[in-house]
C-alpha cells in the first residue's frame, strides 16, 4: 500500500523588496539575441530613405523625381504633392511630414523613397532635383522677435487667396503674424515688494545648450498596411497609445485599425515622445507602395534630425534675506523654439516647478517665449527643462549664500522644504526628505572641511586646484497629470502551473520597468521572478497607458499592477479559505505555497490550488484587472496645483579637478543622495542613478550639438564627446526611503532625477576651485581656460516688454 | 557607391608595385580610414581596390643596420607589445597608447596613419622628432626600387604627402637613439584615447647638464601638416633649461603656430596649450 | 551594381563561404548577406564600438573592416561566444551585475570584455576602462559593466587565454 506521507513544511519569510534583482531580459541581450527593430526584416519589405533639404530656408520651386522613379528598383517616390489632405503634426501642429512651399531647417524632410535596398533607395535620392530659392535665415531667437524679421511660419496663402491648411482639432494651426510659437507666464506672491524686502538680490544670464539623446540604437520603423488596409507599425515609440490614436488622424483612418509593436528599444530617454516627420513617411511610403517599408536611420542623420534638448538663454534674478531666507526668484527665459514646435517648447512646465518650488521660495515670477527659428527643434529629454532650471537655481543659493557669509549647506538647509509642505505653485510634499538628502550627501563627501580648504587653496602655487559643489533637485516621482488621465491598466492571469501572466500598458525602454513590475506582483502572490512572464509591446494586446516619460512608471504602472495582484490575491485566498476551511484572514502567499500566516505552515502549494480551482464544478481561472489612476490634479489655467502623486528629491556633491593651464576639467566623484520612496529593485535603481550622474557628466562637461547658421557641424561621434568609459567619476550613491504613502511599496519615481543637478554642482565646484563663476554650458577645457583668463563670453538675455 | 572594377590581394611587394604601375588604384591596409571615408562618400575607391595585407615585406619590427625598421604594415597594437620598440622608442609607445580604441588600434597600421597625412595624426609628431624616414617602394623602369624621404618632407598639406601615384609605402625607418636620447610626446584631450588631437608636441633632444642638444620639436594638430618647429628648437637647442628661459621657449613655441578656429578648438586656444603645455614638457625635462 | 567576390573564412567555428561587394563592410556582410543581426550598428565609423567581433583573436570594429579582407581568417561574433564556456561566465556576470539596460551595446562590449580579459587576466579596473574606451553607452554609465568584467577575470582561475 503506497500512503504517500504528507510533509508538513514551514517556509519563512523572505522579501524581494530592496534586492538586487536581475533585469529579465538581460541574458538574452547578453547573447546578442535580442532582436531591436534595426533586426526585424518583413517578408516583402522594401528600404524607406528621405531626401532632406539642403537649405536652411528656402521656397521649393520644384521637385523632379522622373529620374528617380526609373531607377531600377524603386517601388515608389513621394512628395507632399502625393500626399492628399496632409495632415500637421506635433505638439502646436505646425509641422507638415513632407514639406510643400517652404523648408524652415536642414532636417525637414522634402521627399522619400522606398525601394528594394538602402543602397538603391540612397541612389534614387540623389536623383531627385529640387529647386529652392533661398530666405533670409534666422539662427538666433532674439534676431528673431524682432519686428520685421522674416516670418519661419507667414500665414499660408494661395494664388486665389484661399488657405490651404486646414485647422485640426482644437490646437492653433501653422500661420503667425510674427515668430513666437508659445508663450509660458507664471506667478506666485509678488516680487515686485518682495525684491524690496530682501536684503540680497542678484542677477545672472545662463546660457543652456544644445545636446541630444545620442541613444546608441538609431531611430527606425517597420510599416506595414495588411489585405484589409489594417495598418501595423513596428515603432519605438514611448507612447503606444497617443500614436494610436494620432495615427488615426494623420492617416484619416480608424483608430481601432491601428496596431503597434514595440520591439526592444536601443535606448529612450525621452527622444521617441513626439511623433516625427519620419513615422508618417514610412507609413505613405508602405501606402503608395502596397509593400511594407522599413525606414532606419544613419548615425549622422540620427545626430541631424533628431529632436535636441531644448536650448535656454535665461535671466535669473533671487533675492534672499540676511537670516539666508529665500525671498524671490523672477525669471525670463528665451527658448529657442527651432523650427516647427515640439515638446521642448514645453520644458517651461517643468522648469516653472523649479523656479517656483525648489526650496521654499515665496515669490516667483516666470516668464518663457518660444520663438521660431531656422535652427534644429527640441524635444523631450530626460529631465525635461529640469537641467536648465536647476542650473540657474542652485548657481544663486550659492550666490547669494556667500553674499550674505553663510556656508553654502547651511543656506540650503534652512530654505529646504519639509515634509508635508505644499509649495507656492501648489505641489504637495506628502513624502519628503530633502533635508537629509542634503546632510547625507554633505557628511558622505566631506564637503563643509573640502569647501573650506578649496577656497584657501585658490591662491596656493600649482596649477591644479579641487574644487566641491553641491546641487539639488526637485522633479515629479509620481507622473505628471498632463493628459486626461495619467493612468495605466494592468490584466493579470495564472495558468494551471502558477505561472503569471502580467500584461501591463507600460513600455519597457530599458530602465528596467518589467523587472521592477514582476518584482511587485511576485511579492504580493509569494512567487520566485521565474514564475512570471511579462507582455507589454502590442497595443492589440496591452492595456492603456498614457507612456514612458515623467518618471512615472514604477509608480503608476506600479500600482496598477499590485491593484491586479491584490485582487488576484483576494480570490486565490478565498478559494484556499474555502477549500482548507479557515478564514481568508489567516492565510498567505509565500514560496509559491498558500500558507497559514502566522505560524508559516504550508497548507498547499499554488500550482496544485489553481488546479484545483479549474477543474472544479464551478470553474474559477484567476483572471484579474486593475486601472491606476493617480491621485495628482490637473493644473488650473495658472499652472498651480498638484500635478503629481509623490515628488523625488535628489542632493547631489560633484568633486572636480581643475588644471588651470589648460582649463580640463576632471570630475572626480559624484556623492548623491536621492530619496525615492523605497528601493524596490536595487540593482536596477543604482543602475539608474549611475546612468543618469554620467548623463548628466556629459552634459556638463564634454557635449555640445554645434549648431552654426542652422547647420549642425558635428553630426558624430568624432566630434559629439560622449563620456567614455575611463572618463566616469568613482559614484557613491545613497538611497533615503521616505515611504511615499501612494507609491507602491512607498516607492518613487527615479528616472530622471540623477541625471538633473549634475551640471548645477559642477559649476558650484569650479567657482569653488576658483572663485570664477561660469554661466555657460558645456565647461570645455577651452570654455573654462577662457573664463579663467577673463575671456569668458558676456551672455545677455534682452527682455521684452512685459508679457502678461 | 564604388565604382571598383578589380580587386586584387598580392602576396609580395614587387606583385603589389606591379599594380600600382596601371595608376588608379586604391590600397586597403588596414581599413580603419579607408572604409568610413569610402562609405561617407569623402573619397572614391579607385577601379582597382588593391588589398595590401598579405605583402610580407611589409610586416615586421627588426633592426636593420643603426635603425629601427617599422613595417608599413605594423598596427598600433603590434607596435605596442615590440620588445624593440619598449626599449628604444617608448615615445611611440605613448602615441599608440592614446590612439582611438583597442579595436582600432588592433587594426589601424603605421603606414596607414602616415598616408592619411592628418594634420593631428597621433603617431606622426613622435616620428617626426625621432628623425623618421619613410621607405617607398616603386616598379618604375620594370624592377622593384625603393627610395627613403625623411618624414619631415613628406607632408605637402592635410591628406596630401610625396608618395607617388605608382608608389606604396612599405615602412618606417628610425635611426637608433643613443643612451642619453630623451624625447616625450604628449596628446591634449580630456580622454585618454578615442579623441582627434586639438593639440599634440613631441620633444626630443640628448640630455646633458640640464640642456637639450640636437633637438627636434614637433607639433600636431596646429598647422596643415604635422610640424617640425624650427624657431623652437634653435630657442631650445643648447639651452639651460631655468625657468626664465623656459618661459621664453613656450613664448617662441606660441608665436611659431598659426593654427585655425574649428569645431574642436579656437586658434587662440590651440596657441595657448602650446605655450603652456611646452612649458610643463620642458619643466620636466628640466627635472629629468 | 559593386563588383562582388567570393570570400572562404571561418565563422564560430565553421567553415564557409559568403559572395560579397568589394566596397561592403564586415558588419553589413554579417547582418544582411549571412543574416547575423547580433553584431550592431552604431554608427559606422569605429567611434562607438558595437559592431565588435574578434578576427584572429583580435577585437575590431566590423564597420571598418572590409568584408573582402575577411578572406582565410577567423571571425567570432556574439552569437559564437554563445558556445564558449568563458563567455558564459562573462555573460552572467553582465547579467548578475546589473551591466545591462537597454542592451543594444551589450554585444560590443561583451565581445570587448572577452578580448580584454583574454589578453589582461584579472585586468583591475583602471585597466579594464582603458580597455573598454572604444565602447560607448547611454545607459549604465559604465560602472556596472566594470564590475561585471573585473568579477569575471577575478573569478576565472587560470586566466589562460582560450
Amino acid at each position: 500500500m503506497n500512503v504517500r506521507e504528507k510533509k508538513v513544511r514551514f517556509i519563512a519569510p523572505d522579501t524581494l523588496i530592496g534586492k538586487r534583482i536581475q533585469k529579465m531580459d538581460a541574458p538574452e541581450k547578453a547573447s546578442g539575441k535580442t532582436r531591436y527593430i534595426h533586426d526585424i526584416d518583413l517578408p516583402g519589405q522594401l528600404y524607406g530613405k528621405i531626401l532632406r533639404s539642403t537649405r536652411v530656408h528656402a521656397l521649393i520651386k520644384s521637385i523632379d523625381t522622373s529620374a528617380a522613379k526609373a531607377l531600377p528598383g524603386v517601388h515608389a517616390v513621394i512628395t507632399a504633392a502625393d500626399i492628399v489632405n496632409q495632415r500637421p503634426i506635433g505638439v502646436a501642429k505646425d509641422h507638415l511630414p513632407l514639406k510643400t512651399d517652404k523648408v524652415r531647417s536642414l532636417r525637414d524632410e522634402v521627399a522619400a523613397v522606398a525601394a528594394e535596398s538602402e543602397q538603391i533607395a540612397m541612389e534614387a535620392l540623389q536623383l531627385i532635383k529640387v529647386e529652392y530659392e533661398d530666405l533670409p535665415i534666422l539662427t538666433d531667437p532674439a534676431e528673431a522677435i524682432k519686428p520685421g524679421a522674416v516670418l519661419v511660419h507667414p500665414e499660408p496663402h494661395r494664388p486665389d487667396g484661399e488657405e490651404h491648411l486646414k485647422p485640426v482639432g482644437p490646437v492653433a494651426f501653422t500661420g503667425k503674424s510674427d515668430n513666437i510659437a508659445m508663450r509660458f507666464d507664471y506667478c506666485h506672491g509678488d516680487v515686485v515688494k518682495a525684491e524690496a524686502d530682501s536684503d540680497v538680490v542678484v542677477e545672472d544670464t545662463f546660457k543652456l545648450h544644445y545636446v541630444t539623446h545620442c541613444c546608441l540604437g538609431v531611430s527606425g520603423m517597420i510599416a506595414e498596411f495588411d489585405a484589409s488596409g489594417h495598418l501595423l507599425m513596428y515603432s519605438n515609440t514611448q507612447v503606444p497609445f497617443l500614436h494610436k490614436r494620432e495615427f488615426a488622424e494623420y492617416l484619416n483612418m480608424d483608430p481601432g485599425q491601428i496596431r503597434i509593436i514595440q520591439p526592444a528599444i536601443g535606448g529612450g530617454f525621452g527622444s521617441k515622445l513626439d511623433i516625427y516627420p519620419f513615422e508618417v513617411i514610412c507609413v505613405f511610403l508602405a501606402r503608395a507602395a502596397k509593400r511594407p517599408v522599413k525606414l532606419v536611420f544613419t548615425r549622422e542623420e540620427e545626430f541631424i534630425s533628431s529632436p535636441t534638448r531644448q536650448p535656454v538663454l535665461l535671466t535669473l534674478r533671487s533675492g534672499c534675506k540676511k537670516d539666508g531666507s529665500l525671498t524671490f526668484r523672477q525669471v525670463h527665459t528665451l527658448h529657442d523654439n527651432g523650427a516647427y514646435t515640439s515638446w521642448g517648447a514645453t520644458t517651461p512646465f517643468v522648469m516653472m516647478q523649479t523656479f517656483s518650488s525648489l526650496y521654499r521660495v515665496p515669490n516667483c515670477d516666470y516668464h518663457t517665449i518660444a520663438v521660431y527659428t531656422n535652427n534644429p527643434y527640441a524635444g523631450s529629454f530626460r529631465g525635461y527643462g529640469n537641467l536648465q532650471a536647476t542650473f540657474a537655481v542652485e548657481a544663486h543659493m550659492d550666490k547669494m549664500a556667500e553674499a550674505i557669509g553663510m556656508n553654502p549647506l547651511d543656506f540650503r538647509l534652512k530654505n529646504a522644504q519639509d515634509e508635508g509642505e505644499i509649495s507656492g505653485q501648489g505641489m504637495d510634499f506628502k513624502s519628503c526628505r530633502f533635508k537629509e538628502c542634503l546632510t547625507i550627501a554633505a557628511e558622505r563627501s566631506d564637503f563643509r572641511r573640502k569647501h573650506a580648504d578649496n577656497i584657501k587653496n585658490r591662491k596656493a602655487p600649482g596649477p591644479i586646484k579641487r574644487g566641491i559643489g553641491i546641487a539639488s533637485m526637485l522633479h515629479v516621482g509620481g507622473g505628471a497629470k498632463i493628459y486626461p488621465s495619467d493612468g495605466c491598466g494592468t490584466i493579470l492571469k495564472l495558468d494551471d502551473f502558477a505561472q503569471v501572466t502580467l500584461i501591463t500598458g507600460a513600455s519597457e525602454i530599458g530602465q528596467g520597468s518589467e523587472t521592477v513590475l514582476s518584482q511587485l506582483v511576485c511579492e504580493e502572490l509569494g512567487l520566485p521572478m521565474s514564475a512570471l512572464t511579462v507582455v507589454n509591446n502590442d497595443t492589440a494586446i496591452t492595456p492603456w497607458d498614457v507612456g514612458v516619460h515623467a518618471s512615472r512608471t514604477t509608480f503608476i504602472a506600479g500600482n496598477s499592477a499590485l491593484g491586479a495582484a491584490r485582487l488576484a490575491k483576494v480570490k486565490i485566498l478565498s478559494a484556499a479559505a474555502k477549500k482548507f476551511e479557515c478564514p481568508a484572514g489567516d492565510l498567505d502567499l509565500r514560496g509559491g505555497c498558500v500558507i497559514k500566516a502566522e505560524s508559516g505552515e504550508v497548507l498547499t502549494d499554488l500550482p496544485r490550488l489553481m488546479r484545483n480551482m479549474h477543474f472544479q464544478d464551478k470553474a474559477e481561472l484567476v483572471m484579474t484587472t486593475f486601472y491606476y489612476e493617480p491621485p495628482s490634479s490637473h493644473q488650473d489655467k495658472d499652472y498651480k496645483g498638484n500635478v503629481s502623486a509623490a515628488y523625488a528629491w535628489g542632493t547631489q556633491v560633484v568633486e572636480i579637478e581643475l588644471d588651470t593651464e589648460t582649463g580640463i576639467v576632471k570630475m572626480t566623484k559624484v556623492t548623491a543622495a536621492h530619496d525615492v520612496g523605497r528601493v524596490l529593485n536595487r540593482l536596477g535603481i543604482e543602475g539608474q542613478v549611475e546612468g543618469g550622474v554620467v548623463m548628466g557628466q556629459g552634459y556638463a562637461l564634454t557635449e555640445s550639438l554645434i549648431v552654426e547658421d542652422g547647420v549642425t557641424r558635428n553630426p558624430n561621434f568624432r566630434d559629439y564627446k560622449l563620456v567614455t568609459a575611463p572618463e566616469i567619476p568613482e559614484m557613491d550613491i545613497a538611497f533615503i526611503e521616505s515611504m511615499d504613502g501612494e507609491g507602491p511599496q512607498g516607492a518613487k519615481g527615479v528616472g530622471e532625477a540623477p541625471a538633473i543637478c549634475v551640471a548645477a554642482a559642477t559649476a558650484n565646484a569650479i567657482y569653488n576651485a576658483t572663485g570664477v563663476r561660469i554661466c555657460g554650458l558645456p565647461f570645455t577645457p577651452e570654455r573654462v581656460y577662457r573664463a579663467l583668463h577673463g575671456k569668458g563670453e558676456k551672455l545677455f538675455l534682452e527682455r521684452p516688454g512685459n508679457s502678461a | 557607391m564604388t565604382e571598383i572594377e578589380h580587386y586584387v590581394a598580392p602576396t609580395s611587394l614587387e606583385q603589389a608595385a606591379e599594380y600600382l604601375r596601371s595608376g588608379e588604384v586604391t590600397i586597403l591596409a588596414g581599413g580603419t580610414d579607408l572604409m568610413p571615408q569610402s562609405q561617407s562618400g569623402r573619397l572614391k575607391i579607385k577601379r582597382t581596390l588593391m588589398n595590401i595585407r598579405r605583402v610580407p615585406e611589409l610586416n615586421g619590427i627588426a633592426i636593420d643596420n643603426g635603425a629601427i625598421r617599422i613595417g608599413a604594415l605594423a598596427t598600433m597594437t603590434e607596435i605596442m607589445q615590440s620588445e624593440l620598440v619598449k626599449k628604444h622608442l617608448p615615445i611611440l609607445i605613448e602615441a599608440c597608447d592614446h590612439f582611438a580604441s583597442d579595436q582600432i588600434r588592433n587594426a589601424a597600421t603605421l603606414g596607414g596613419n602616415i598616408c592619411n597625412a592628418s594634420p593631428a595624426g597621433d603617431t606622426l609628431v613622435p616620428l617626426l622628432v625621432l628623425d623618421a624616414e619613410v621607405e617607398l617602394a616603386s616598379k618604375p623602369n620594370g624592377s622593384l626600387s625603393r627610395r627613403r624621404v625623411p618624414l619631415a618632407d613628406f607632408f605637402t598639406g592635410p591628406g596630401k604627402t610625396k608618395l607617388g601615384a605608382a608608389e606604396l609605402l612599405a615602412g618606417v625607418r628610425i635611426p637608433l637613439p643613443g643612451p642619453a636620447r630623451y624625447a616625450r610626446f604628449f596628446k591634449f584631450g580630456t580622454r585618454p584615447a578615442l579623441d582627434i588631437s586639438t593639440v599634440s608636441i613631441g620633444i626630443a633632444g640628448t640630455l646633458k647638464n640640464g640642456a637639450l642638444s640636437r633637438v627636434r620639436v614637433a607639433f600636431g594638430a596646429v598647422a596643415p601638416v604635422p610640424m617640425r618647429a624650427p624657431r623652437t628648437e634653435q630657442a631650445l637647442e643648447g639651452k639651460r633649461l631655468d625657468p626664465k628661459t623656459i618661459d621664453a621657449i613656450a613664448g617662441v613655441a606660441r608665436d611659431e603656430v598659426n593654427p585655425i578656429d574649428d569645431v574642436r578648438a579656437s586658434a587662440w586656444y590651440r596657441k595657448e596649450l602650446i605655450h603652456n603645455i611646452t612649458k610643463r614638457m620642458l619643466g620636466h625635462v628640466a627635472q629629468t | 551594381m559593386s563588383l562582388k567576390h567570393d570570400i572562404e573564412f571561418t565563422l564560430n567555428g565553421v567553415k564557409r563561404r559568403a559572395t560579397v561587394p568589394v566596397d561592403m563592410s564586415a558588419l553589413n556582410m554579417l547582418r544582411e548577406v549571412i543574416g547575423l543581426t547580433g553584431t550592431k550598428y552604431g554608427c559606422g565609423e569605429g567611434e562607438c564600438g558595437a559592431c565588435t567581433i574578434l578576427v584572429d583573436g583580435l577585437s575590431l570594429n566590423a564597420c571598418l573592416m572590409f568584408a573582402v579582407d575577411c578572406q582565410g581568417r577567423e571571425l567570432v561574433t556574439i552569437e559564437g561566444l554563445a558556445a564558449d564556456a568563458k563567455a558564459d561566465a562573462l555573460r552572467a556576470a553582465f547579467v548578475e551585475h546589473g551591466a545591462v539596460q537597454c542592451g543594444y551595446c551589450t554585444p560590443g562590449m561583451v565581445m570587448q570584455a572577452s578580448h580584454l580579459l583574454a589578453t589582461h587576466p584579472h585586468a583591475d579596473a583602471e585597466t579594464i576602462k582603458r580597455g573598454i574606451e572604444g565602447n560607448l553607452c547611454r545607459c549604465t554609465g559604465y560602472k556596472k559593466i566594470v564590475d561585471a568584467i573585473a568579477a569575471a577575470g577575478s573569478a576565472d582561475p587560470q586566466g589562460a587565454a582560450p
